[in-house]
């Protein structure tokens, strides 16, 4: 007798229902506790303290792999780019083209990924181990929001260091991409930085530090609520973290759209 | 006035976990709240604590106090040395942050941690504990702001006879010294014997014995009998409740 429940298309609808009702869940945890960390920063209940440990930890800590990130990136795309715009003539646009790249794209997306590796999935496997441990219950039971302890000092660190980020990984990008552009078309550092200044615009910098703010709140938000709503063991620490580092890629990527089309279209 | 629960209902999708749970505990007095896994007790225990919500029913508890909790494993900050995980409340609730100075909060925390019986380890982390160690600590942290009721969740899981022996104790001085009313999830008899004035049986989620600790050893009743002498045979079904 034909049972629809043991057809392909019953399980693949099946699939598909999950996977949409586990996207509805995870944007409304994140919703809620993107709320909730508002009302205490707009209350100014911030803990400083930990706050600032945060800090050190958001731009510090990760700095080492994100300047190594985004000056290999620049430096393979100055590789690929200046001896083909030496040969066309064009030595004078290599520094330009390098200060519009990084400051308008690849600083803040290869910053962003960078810290989606290192401190988004850290935040969101201590958050979710804290929470299978019983550690966020404990917390509530002694009557201190977990959001206002742990999730507004790590969120406000995003927020805050993400921009510094941007700043000096955009500038390492572009003396990366100065160094190989000598070399490889025989540029004089003179030349790349008399040509970069053609390529750098305050409103461009301005948009991009608004930006980098954007990804490390969202980077920040995301992290910490896949790892707070975590319910389970060992297993489900595991799919938190893996979980907050995809949709914090994604997340960025759409803001990151979101960007280019409002200032740039 | 102690804690008084009435009607208490949970329901998790369609099944009921609590079914017009009501009983309680007066103040110096503690209760055990004994059944098989599945029963219903770390629920109840969750509604009381307020980490989840009944679907019907009352909690009352004595007015402005505190209701402490401990948890089966601790539930100890890791990254906070015993100090201060003790005084946790103490520097980040609102009405207490500026009540005491650095000097009160050290000897508050050295008070708590006499009453479990450790001295001189705020410097230690949690990792450095035994996990007795661990429970005594959680018992401090518990009781640092003064609490009236105090729940605790399998005190003695995985700890050996003598250090759950020493946590019994341990839950008998709590309760003299603070005048709480006390409630005492667990599975073992020696806990109950030893700690608790009352006991309720929990079988899904409803009562189905309560009464003296010492009457509950003798009882006539089929659903102490089996969970006395741990049997496979009687009226609660095993299969369901695990």
């Amino acid at each position: 007798m034909f049972n629809f429940k043991e057809t392909l298309t019953y399980s693949t609808i099946n699939l598909l229902f999950d996977g949409m009702k586990d996207f509805l869940i995870t944007l409304g945890n994140v919703g809620k506790d993107l709320t909730k960390t508002f009302y205490y920063v707009l209350r100014l209940r911030i803990n400083l303290r930990a706050t600032i440990e945060q800090s050190a930890r958001f731009a510090v800590d990760s700095l080492p792999i994100t300047l190594t990130i985004v000056g290999m990136t620049s430096a393979i795309i100055s590789m690929q780019i200046s001896p083909e715009l030496a040969k066309q003539g064009a030595e004078g646009y290599i520094g330009m083209l390098s200060a519009l790249v990084m400051v308008r794209e690849l600083g803040c997306i290869m910053s962003g990924f960078a810290i989606i590796s290192m401190i988004g999935s850290s935040f969101a496997s201590e958050l979710a181990s804290m929470a299978v441990g019983e550690q966020i219950s404990a917390m509530r039971v002694l009557k201190v929001d977990p959001i206002e302890y742990l999730v507004v000092p790590r969120f406000l660190a995003g927020v805050i260091m993400m921009p510094f980020v941007f700043i000096v990984s955009s500038f390492i990008g572009i003396v990366c991409a100065g160094v190989i552009s000598h070399f490889t078309a025989n540029l004089s550092t003179l030349n790349y930085i008399n040509s970069l200044w053609q390529g750098l615009y305050i409103r461009d910098i301005m948009i991009a530090l608004l930006k980098a703010a954007f990804f490390g709140g969202t980077i920040s938000i995301i992290s910490c609520s896949c790892g707070y709503s975590t319910r389970g063991g060992a297993k489900e620490v595991g799919i938190a973290t893996t979980k907050a580092v995809v949709w914090s890629f994604l997340a960025i990527a759409v803001w990151d759209y979101i960007f280019a089309a409002i200032f740039y279209l | 006035m102690g804690i008084i629960v009435k009607n208490l209902y949970k329901l998790f999708d369609d099944k009921k976990v609590l079914d017009d749970v009501s009983f309680s505990v007066q103040d110096g007095k503690t209760l055990g709240v004994v059944g098989f896994s599945g029963s219903g007790k770390s629920t109840l225990l969750k509604i009381i604590s307020g980490l989840l919500y009944s679907d019907g029913g009352v909690i009352e508890t004595t007015e402005n106090t505190d209701i402490a909790m401990t948890f089966q494993y601790s539930a100890l900050f890791d990254f906070l040395d015993v100090y201060h995980n003790i005084a946790f409340p103490l520097l980040e609730r609102k009405e207490y942050r500026k009540k005491y100075n650095t000097k009160e909060l050290k000897q508050i925390v050295k008070e708590k941690l006499a009453l479990v019986g450790l001295e001189g380890i705020e410097d230690k982390f949690p990792s450095e504990l035994s996990g007795g160690m661990q429970k005594r600590v959680g018992f401090a942290r518990a009781i640092v702001t003064n609490p009236k009721t105090i729940l605790y969740d399998e005190p003695t899981a995985g700890l050996d006879p003598v250090s759950s022996t020493l946590i019994e104790d341990y839950i008998v001085r709590l309760k003299n010294e603070l005048n709480a009313a006390c409630i005492v999830v667990t599975h073992q008899m020696s806990t109950i014997t030893r700690a608790c004035d009352d006991v309720i049986l929990l079988y899904e989620g409803k009562i189905v014995y309560r009464g003296k600790t010492e009457e509950f050893l003798k009882a006539d009743n089929p659903y102490t009998k089996q969970f006395i002498s741990a049997s496979l045979e009687g009226p609660m079904e095993i299969k369901s409740a695990i």
